[in-house]
């Protein structure tokens, strides 16, 4: 269970982040964060992971204030919350093999993980974590031979291979064309069903939120604007969220549903 | 768990390729540490421990009464390189050009210009120093001789990057409305390339005082010449005292001719 | 009618750039005149007196060729000081190459410090480094690889930590996130990717370092250079010439074997 509790965060600049949040985030919820670019979405989910510190208030993931933690307490909360990025964040010389095991670095010790010396059991969980997202003939490619979607795959088994009991997943589709966006989509939300991973995706598109959402949340200007089951939101309560009328842009298309 | 990781694909070329690599890496250490011959006894001796003693507190208690000629020298030395970096800056536009396969289509002539900037190139200016030192006599017009020619290497093939890399389109345009070869190059090529041409120059001017800051060692004149003496003599406060103002001088240098380089670019 | 109307462009460029542009011509011009009077050097000198210059430039020649054998000992010397210094310049600019990198070392106070040491450095002839320590360490290669270290580690670092600077730092936030220490952060999101760049400034640097261990014998720190330096002594041209000519062969080879190992890199 995630839960906000007054939660604020000032940036040195003096922008406001996050104003006064108080969210509860449930085990197994699959949230979609949605609202404008620069309305808090990114700073709401980075501060969970502690990417970014919020300046007041109490954010608790797994019982613990995660606010306080620092050096070897902030790792340990990091091996339990995962993350996917827009931009997948995979080192690109290195083979697809060598990027996920990195998701096993919080348990591995330095000095091994340096001589890649991981016990067997860490390897057969990464080859197995890339043939849940169907990519394991591509093991020993090098990242940037891949394309897109394969890459935002591979960062998907990253993210398992550290057994997370969340996934942060910062506008994972923005980079990629509307089928793949799917594809993505449809990895997260079924590891989100079998494994009963709490999952909190930041979008833009509101055809994918009401589709893949459990739960959303809108944002603007660092506040909680809606809080509500997906099943109930319309397109007029987007337009809420977002202050104007809806566009093209923020519809991704692609497949409607099989 | 039933999940056996694939092998990791091999070719046997790369295999080879690297087993080689690692082999010729091997034998070159082994060469070297077993023949190179350091003399341990002398460096770990008593009279290293002295050398210390005595040279390390005088290096650091420059010799200020020596101020004036070290800047004198020093003003010369600087001298040195504007002259040659300036003679090389323009030596270097026409083989730049020679070896610019945009400009001289003919592939035997550019591999030529090549090899003579590539030739040039692998000389160190002390060397040149030499050799002019023993055609023109010990004074700074060995020096200016020797940066002249060493720093033409560099920039001949900078410079004929930067031709290379030209839009060709303009000079397409140019030839169209009827311009001479003389029109193409003064209204086509030259505007495009002079930014960087000067930058290039300036940059190697920068490197020019430093190397002939060393010049006078061999007898080419500037503050090398001191370095010399002031060695000779044992005189470490001096050594001190010229190395602080070759510090200043070239990081000034290096300052201004910063400046100056941003603006242009 | 109003003045602009009557307005007709009487040059190409506007009036102030005229006016930068001449004075900054005025100024080259004026300094080279002042450089050239002083050092008593007139470019134009060396084209008049091409007859008289190539004639003491004969002096060098045919070189000696009987001296070949003398040359190759000092020669390997010269190699044998490039690649012990550019070896351990290699490790030891490594943990510097991450200090000066703002990217890595986000304190400010390390970093700007950091830069300073390292401009300082770069400044220092590699003469004045081979002087310096023949007079603390006596003549000989110990004192040449010393200096070619210091040397070596300035331009590394430098070259080195620009490379940091402009790596993605996307990789490395994924691997903070999903709980890796700084040194596992390093190694896994850093390393591999600045990893051929390094290997191939390491090669230059040996390049670089095989030319300026040929001038440090000059002043006693072992290598080739010393051998020039007594032949010079004695006058002996024709050897020299052997010498510079041997130096220019193996100084070409080692650049083309250099340079295509570095064209299989990136």
């Amino acid at each position: 269970m995630i839960e906000f509790k007054n939660l604020s965060l000032v940036y040195p600049n003096g922008n406001e982040g996050l104003k006064n949040i108080n969210i509860k985030i449930n085990e197994g919820e699959f949230v979609v964060i949605v609202g404008l670019s620069g309305a808090g979405k990114s700073t709401f989910i980075r501060s969970v992971n502690r990417l970014v510190t919020p300046t007041d208030g109490e954010l608790i993931v797994d019982g613990e204030d995660i606010l306080t933690h620092n050096g070897k307490s902030l790792r340990e909360l990091r091996k339990k919350v995962g993350m996917i990025f827009q931009s997948y964040n995979l080192v690109k010389r290195s083979t697809v093999l060598k990027n996920v095991i990195a998701g096993r670095l919080g348990y591995t010790g330095t000095f091994r993980s340096i001589f890649n010396m991981y016990p067997k059991e860490d390897m057969e969980l990464a080859y197995e974590n890339l043939k849940r997202v169907n990519i394991e003939n591509k093991l020993y490619s090098r990242a940037d031979e891949l394309s897109g979607g394969q890459q935002q795959r591979v960062s998907i088994a990253r993210v398992l291979t550290q057994k997370p009991k969340v996934i942060l997943a910062d506008e994972p589709v923005a980079s990629l064309d509307p089928p793949t966006s799917h594809q993505v989509m449809k990895y997260l939300k079924q590891i989100n069903q079998e494994d009963n991973i709490t999952t909190i995706v930041n979008l833009h598109f509101i055809d994918m939120a009401m589709e893949y959402a459990d739960r959303i949340i809108g944002m603007r200007a660092g506040e909680v604007v809606y809080d509500g089951p997906a099943s109930e939101v319309t397109e007029k309560t987007f337009e809420e969220i977002y202050g104007r009328t809806i566009r093209e842009d923020d519809i991704r298309g692609g497949e409607v549903n099989e | 768990m039933s999940n056996q990781l694939p092998p990791k694909p091999r070719t046997p070329a790369k295999v080879v390729k690297r087993v080689i690599i690692l082999l010729a890496v091997v034998a070159l250490y082994v060469w070297t540490f077993s023949s190179v011959n350091i003399n341990w006894e002398r460096v770990f001796s008593e009279r290293t421990l002295e050398n210390i003693n005595r040279i390390i507190p005088q290096f650091f208690d420059p010799a200020w009464a020596e101020t004036g000629t070290i800047l004198v020298k020093m003003v010369e030395t600087i001298f040195i390189a504007y002259t040659g970096s300036l003679a090389a800056a323009v030596l270097a536009i026409p083989l730049a050009f020679l070896c610019a396969s945009n400009m001289v289509k003919n592939k035997f002539l550019n591999t030529i210009g090549m090899w003579i900037l590539g030739a040039v190139r692998a000389f160190p200016e002390i060397i040149l120093a030499i050799i002019f030192v023993a055609a023109v006599g010990p004074n700074p017009f060995a020096g200016v001789l020797a940066i002249a020619i060493g720093s033409t290497g560099m920039l001949g093939k900078l410079y004929s990057e930067v031709i290379e890399s030209i839009d060709m389109n303009i000079i397409e345009a140019l030839e169209a409305s009827g311009a001479n070869k003389m029109q193409i190059l003064f209204y086509g090529i030259m505007p495009q390339v002079l930014p960087e041409f000067l930058s290039y120059a300036i940059y190697r001017f920068e490197i020019d005082v430093r190397a002939s800051s060393v010049l006078g060692i061999v007898g080419a004149g500037g503050i090398g010449t001191l370095i010399t003496f002031a060695y000779l003599n044992r005189n470490w406060d001096e050594v001190g005292m010229i190395l602080l103002v070759i510090i200043i001088a070239v990081t000034i240098i290096d300052q201004i001719s910063g400046f100056i380089r941003r603006r242009l670019v | 009618m109003n003045k602009t109307d009557e307005f007709i462009p009487t040059s190409l460029y506007p009036a102030k750039t005229k006016r930068t542009i001449s004075i900054a011509f005025i100024v080259v011009i004026g300094f080279y005149l002042v450089s050239s009077i002083t050092t008593e050097s007139f470019i134009i000198n060396f084209f008049l007196k091409l007859g008289n210059i190539t004639d003491l430039v004969g002096r060098f020649f045919p070189p000696d060729w009987g001296y070949v054998n003398n040359v190759w000992p000092k020669l390997f010397e010269t190699i044998h000081m490039a690649i012990i210094a550019t070896t351990i310049a290699v490790i030891i600019s490594v943990p510097f190459c991450l200090l000066a990198a703002h990217n890595i070392t986000t304190n400010k106070w390390l970093y700007n410090s950091m830069r300073m040491i390292l401009n300082i450095i770069r400044t220092i002839p590699d003469i004045i480094l081979a002087v310096v320590f023949v007079g603390l360490f006596g003549i000989g290669v110990f004192s040449g690889i010393i200096a070619l270290i210091i040397f070596a580690v300035g331009i590394l670092v430098k070259l080195m930590s620009e490379i940091i600077e402009a790596i993605d730092m996307h990789p490395s936030e994924a691997i903070r996130a999903s709980g890796g220490n700084t040194i596992q952060t390093i190694w896994y999101a850093v390393v591999p990717q600045i990893l051929p760049q390094f290997i191939s400034f390491s090669l230059y640097v040996f390049e670089i370092n095989i030319r300026a261990s040929v001038v440090l014998g000059l002043v006693g720190a072992g290598g080739v250079g010393q051998l020039i330096n007594k032949e010079i002594n004695f006058l002996n041209y024709p050897a020299v010439s052997t010498i510079v000519l041997i130096i220019f062969a193996v100084v070409v080879v080692i650049d083309w074997i250099s340079g295509k190992l570095r064209e299989g890199l990136v």
